[in-house]
């Protein structure tokens, strides 16, 4: 049979999908709640493939998007929560901000606390979905604009993107009478769609999980393929001669970098519905870089590479928590896989996979006659 | 029409260059060049290393902006627009140092270069046309890089890079093309098969072309003009530049054109 690397690239994404799908005939619902949470770290790993492998930029302050897509969701959820609602009065409020409120303050989002006013819209939850995506984007876009425009590239668009997470982070959890500080919103309600609960422990909460991620895969491969997506990959490897071709730039820079933030900001999201909280500690600096991680190993110029790259990482990072002595040495591991990848597997597991597809692609074009062409360029997948 | 360049014939001039100049911290790197170049023409620029030749090129280009001077695409006016802008107003350029996009394959770089719409949403589809399809295959004929079409530029040989870029340069089709030293590096043969591209590129394209080598520039010229520290020392058909003393006493030394 005669075997093309598109054929075989497409058999990837299929399996992956099949078996993702397919998870819930195997694993408990503890499990699946667990795996639902890696396939929304895979969904991590494939939006930092897109902004590091596909378009170079290496971002890491990733969890800044991410953050933000949980917090918006987040607040939507505490005000449908139980505990808000008994409250005492007759609008839904965050029962922090009654620990947290000066005595005599009124109950009312309007005016409890200095700014409290802005979680009024979030008691529409629709807005808080919107908000978890166009929040992100927001940022991505007004960031990148300026960072594209001045022409500002490598190791500092890393040390930027790192500061502004940063910052972001310290910001809420200073506002702590508004965002409930260090804690992070935790007594979540859960999200109702159409009269469907999303239980972190059903079944339909996986599948909403594995699905969005299974589009999001088709999706950002799709994308990247395209006229748009080819000339975004030129831009990586030449800037000048893009701009001399006459293209803008850093319009394109700027467009990815909010794809990706759009699909972080998502993951967010589901993030929330699958642990029922949101905390700071998505922003912080180790969680960004862990991600950077995932991308490496997986192979951050591979889509489905960087996902499955994350969702390794953690299956193997739960079965290995289960002994205290082994967590220590896989910090190590995970520390020194990093190490290996970026020096020896700069296309990580991806391009492990690449160079069996070739050589099967080369193997069945050779079956009739020998092979007399010259090696070919390695497609991305 | 700038004003210094009345008598030319705007309907055929191509690129209209008036009294171009930049200053770096005091130093003329490009002094009040004027000059017409005709559609069609092939104009070749001469001049010793330092004579502002490259730095002439990034402000027709727009890689740096002019201290004073304007520039025509035509009849329309790119002084200190953005490079993108300049490029998509029909103007292309190919850098001293070869640069493709490494990673992408040969056929792709053409392609990219073939993009005539430079919107990011535009180009939010799937696949080339076929008009597209046909001409990166004519240009991969050019260029002679058929049989590596599928290879990635990052692997390429010198010379086939520069090919390359010229190829992409075909491939963005722009009216004017200035290559800055399109064959410093290359082998005696490679040369000859790069004289041979811009020959084939020279019914379509207006070129403007930094080049050293004089049996090169033989083969292609029809007019030269040659540059001596920023300014025009002398302009015109190769048998009068050969034989003009302050070419000689300037550029050429004792030695005159070999
Ligand atoms: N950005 C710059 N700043 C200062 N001097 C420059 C700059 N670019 C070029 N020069 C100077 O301008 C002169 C002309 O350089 P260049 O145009 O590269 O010459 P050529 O291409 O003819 O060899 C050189 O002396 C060079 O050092
Ligand atoms: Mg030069």
């Amino acid at each position: 049979m005669k075997l093309s690397k598109r054929g075989l690239n497409t058999a990837a994404y299929v399996v992956f999908i099949a078996l993702i799908l397919a998870a819930p005939l195997v694993f408990d619902v503890f499990w699946l709640n667990r795996l639902s949470k890696y396939l929304v770290f895979g969904m991590l790993g494939a939006a930092i493939a897109l902004s590091w492998g596909y378009a170079g930029v290496l971002n890491l302050g990733q969890g800044l998007f991410f953050g933000l897509g949980a917090y918006a969701i987040a607040m939507s959820l505490k005000l449908a929560s139980a505990t808000s609602l008994a409250q005492g009065s007759d609008t839904p409020i965050p029962d922090f901000m009654l620990w947290n409120a000066e005595p005599g303050a009124p109950t009312e989002l309007c005016c409890i606390t200095q700014g409290s006013f802005l979680w009024i819209p979030f008691q529409h939850t629709w807005f808080g979905i919107l908000m978890g995506i166009v929040l992100p984007v927001v940022v991505a876009l007004a960031l990148g604009l300026i960072m594209f425009r001045k022409r500002i590239s490598g190791v500092f668009i890393s040390i930027i993107t790192l500061a502004v997470v940063l910052l972001v982070r310290l910001l809420i959890v200073q506002a702590q009478p508004l965002t409930n500080g260090f804690n992070g919103l935790t007594d979540l309600g859960y999200l109702t769609v159409l009269g469907l609960e999303f239980d972190p422990y059903m079944p339909q909460t996986y599948y909403l999980i594995a699905i969005s991620l299974a589009l999001v895969l088709i999706g950002t491969r799709m994308l990247v393929e395209t006229r748009s997506g080819l000339i975004l990959q030129a831009i990586r490897d030449d800037d000048r001669r893009a701009r001399f071709l006459g293209f803008d730039v850093p319009r394109y820079q700027a467009f990815f970098f909010c794809v990706s933030a759009a699909i972080s900001g998502y993951a967010g999201m589901l993030y929330v519905m699958a642990s029922e909280f949101a905390s700071p500690t998505f922003m912080d600096l180790s969680f960004s870089i862990t991600m950077v991680v995932w991308a490496a190993v997986g192979g951050r110029n591979s889509v489905l590479g960087a996902c499955i790259g994350a969702l390794l990482i953690n299956m193997i990072e739960a079965t290995v928590s289960e002994t205290p002595a082994l967590m220590e040495a896989w910090r190590v591991v995970i520390g020194l896989a990093f190490v290996f990848a970026v020096l020896f597997l700069p296309r990580g597991l991806a391009g492990l996979a690449m160079s069996l597809r070739d050589w099967l692609v080369a193997r069945s074009a050779a079956e009739p006659r020998s092979l007399a062409e010259p090696a070919p360029a390695e497609e991305r997948s | 029409m700038p004003s210094t360049l009345i008598g030319a014939d705007p309907a055929s001039a191509a690129l209209t260059l008036d009294g171009l100049t930049v200053d770096f911290a005091g130093f003329r790197a490009v002094d009040t060049v004027s000059t017409v170049i005709e559609s069609g023409e092939l104009r070749v620029l001469l001049g010793a290393n330092g004579a502002g030749k490259t730095t002439l090129m990034d402000l027709v280009s727009g890689k740096t902006r002019p201290t004073t001077g304007r520039v025509f695409l035509g009849d329309i006016e790119i002084t200190g627009l953005e490079e993108h802008r300049i490029a998509q107003a029909g103007l292309g350029r190919k850098f001293q140092i070869p640069s493709v996009f490494r990673d992408l394959s040969v056929r792709r770089n053409l392609e990219v270069a073939s993009c005539r719409n430079p919107g990011v949403f535009a180009n939010l589809r799937l696949g080339f046309s076929l008009a597209q399809t046909r001409r990166v295959e004519e240009i991969l004929a050019v260029v002679g890089l058929e049989s590596k079409q599928e290879v990635e530029a990052g692997s390429l040989s010198h010379g086939e890079t520069q090919w390359l870029e010229l190829g992409m340069l075909m491939a963005q089709d722009p009216k004017v093309i200035l290559l800055d030293e399109p064959t410093a590096g290359m082998t005696e043969a490679e040369t000859m098969k790069t004289a041979a591209i811009i020959k084939a590129m020279r019914g379509r394209h207006t070129i403007v072309v930094v080049e050293h080598d004089m049996a090169f520039v033989r083969e292609i010229a029809s007019r030269i003009t040659v540059m001596h520290l920023g300014r025009i020392l002398a302009e015109g058909p190769i048998a009068e530049i050969e034989t003009n003393p302050d070419v000689r006493a300037a550029y050429l030394g004792s030695k005159g054109i070999q």
